[in-house]
């Protein structure tokens, strides 16, 4: 399918109406820290590795600028993924100012970067806003985990979890969802790690699908008006991320407001320049990746 | 992405060798590192060992078995280009010690590459202690600007004579310099960081104080 602005954006290959998400609210603001990485894991839904530069470095300027548009139109929370947050040599600094407004939230591998930085980041406990932390522990299989992301990174990412908890940050993990598994089981085979770690039993675990390489092309159902109203009620429709949330992306050398954290590889949904525009448009759900929003109700988001 | 002209190739042996690279308008930071890029667009990230006024950028490079990018820089001639990201990392020997506190280096093989680049770029900011492990005296990078610090120990693995220690790196942990005011750097070899990790928290040290990256892994993991 064509993703640029044509009638393809509007309706399906059937010429249908599309299924689209109109914006209510800005309650969450993503930022992408760029996709330099420290690791390079096969199956990492931005393509991020180290040098990595499809997505530029957020810089404190261009955060300041998007943070005091957020604050305006109501933000109620900050949060960054990458890449590597902690490899962006500005991250510590932004999160710094990000903090002094609202609670953020942290997507971070938990290795060497953000260990080499625990001085700085344990600094951030005396903001007025709280910060929490999700470490990427992909499979309760260490092995699993250091098949793609590397020889000893699931102990790193797990000893870092567990002095993140200890200093009083919140803390949740991020893993794979594995088609047709038994979700609560793999969810319980972590609790033995946590112990080790000492972290409590029962913290949240965001379950990510299969999202496929940026800019790759998977044939999935299409989204349909239809679909939305007849599969979906009006509250699961509002549990989509485009309904409550946009990233901002930096690109070219300037930021660009993206409609959710997946998208960033299609320029049509650079929804543009400032926040405001953005909440207006309407965001035409034809990405692959809103499919699994669609059918899995996946959401890169923790609301309370 | 710049592409920066090869100044020239000098190898240790077979299997190690320095490019230098011409520096064109890079700025950098010691511990850096930058994504070297071979013709199909493979990269690999390296330690930048040269200092920051020096006119060339010079990295350490051993080829691994089937290595992709370092067998192709191996071949690379002096007027050649490579294809390089901007530089980025967040391994900065020196960096997290305020005025008056004092480091100490922990290397193994290439991973003495960072720590070469901040005592040329900061040669009256030396460490307390500078370990240098490698398997062979052929390995050795930069053998006599190191000797020059006081509180330099070369280990050797698999050779002896010639002075040194004979002996993991590992092995001289006990004479390391503890306190609270000093901050430890470690690069190179997992194993080597990962032991000697334990042993610093297990003699008292808080984890911020201990910075670490590994270049590569005893398995021969890329």
């Amino acid at each position: 399918m064509k993703m640029d602005k044509t009638d393809a954006w509007l309706t399906t290959s059937q010429n249908e109406p599309r299924g689209y998400i109109q914006p209510q609210t800005l309650e969450e603001l993503w930022f992408h820290t760029g996709t330099n990485c420290n690791l390079r894991c096969p199956f990492c839904l931005e393509g991020s590795k180290p040098g990595d530069n499809r997505i530029e470095f957020l810089t404190l300027d261009d955060a300041r600028r998007f943070i005091d548009e957020a604050l305006e139109l109501g933000v109620k929370k900050f949060s960054f993924t990458g890449g590597e947050p902690f490899v962006n040599p500005e991250f510590v600094a932004i999160l710094e100012a990000a903090l002094d407004h609202r609670p953020c939230l942290v997507l971070t591998n938990a290795t060497e970067p953000l260990m080499n930085q625990m001085a700085d980041v344990l600094r951030l406990r005396d903001k007025p806003h709280a910060l929490k932390f999700r470490v990427s522990l992909d499979h309760p299989d260490p092995a699993k985990h250091d098949e793609s992301r590397g020889k000893g990174n699931f102990k790193k990412a797990l000893d870092t979890l567990g002095r993140l908890h200890q200093a009083g940050f919140g803390v949740s993990i991020a893993r794979l969802m594995l088609s047709g598994e038994d979700s609560s089981a793999v969810d319980q085979s972590y609790v033995p790690f946590f112990r080790i770690a000492g972290v409590p039993d029962d913290i949240t675990i965001i379950k990510f699908p299969e999202f496929h390489l940026p800019g790759s092309f998977h044939e999935v159902p299409e989204i349909t008006e239809t679909c939305m109203t007849r599969y979906l009620n009006a509250e699961q429709r509002a549990g989509f991320m485009c309904n409550f949330s946009k990233m901002i992306v930096r690109k070219n050398g300037q930021c660009g407001v993206y409609a959710c954290t997946l998208v960033d590889d299609v320029n049509g949904y650079d929804l543009g320049p400032t926040l405001k525009a953005a909440m207006e448009k309407r965001v035409m759900l034809g990405h692959h990746r809103c499919y699994s929003c669609f059918a899995c109700g996946a959401s890169c988001s923790e609301r309370a | 992405m710049p592409a920066l002209k090869v100044h020239n190739i000098v190898f240790r042996h077979d299997d190690l060798f320095e490019l230098q690279l011409e520096r064109s308008d890079v700025s950098f930071e010691p511990g850096a590192c930058m994504a070297l890029f071979n013709e199909d667009g493979d990269s690999r990230p390296y330690s930048i060992s040269a200092g920051t006024q020096e006119n060339v950028l010079r990295f350490l490079v051993r080829r691994v078995p089937n290595g992709r990018v370092s067998d192709w820089l191996a071949l690379r001639k002096p007027g050649d280009t490579v294809e390089a990201s901007d530089p980025f990392g967040w391994f900065r020997p020196g960096r997290s010690a305020p005025a008056g506190e004092r480091c100490v280096f922990i290397a193994t093989g290439t991973g003495v590459a960072p720590f070469l680049s901040h005592l040329r770029s900061n040669p009256f900011k030396p460490p307390e202690m500078c370990l240098y492990g490698i398997r062979r005296l052929a390995d050795a990078f930069a053998l006599e600007e190191l000797e020059c610090l006081s509180g330099f120990r070369l280990a050797v693995s698999k050779t002896s004579g010639h002075g040194h220690f004979h002996g993991r790196v590992t092995d001289l942990c006990e004479q390391i310099p503890l306190g609270e005011d000093i901050h430890y750097y470690l690069c190179g070899l997992d194993t080597m960081i990962e032991e000697t990790s334990q042993w610093l928290e297990a003699s008292g040290i808080d984890y911020t104080h201990i910075h670490r990256e590994i270049f590569f892994y005893e398995d021969g993991q890329d």
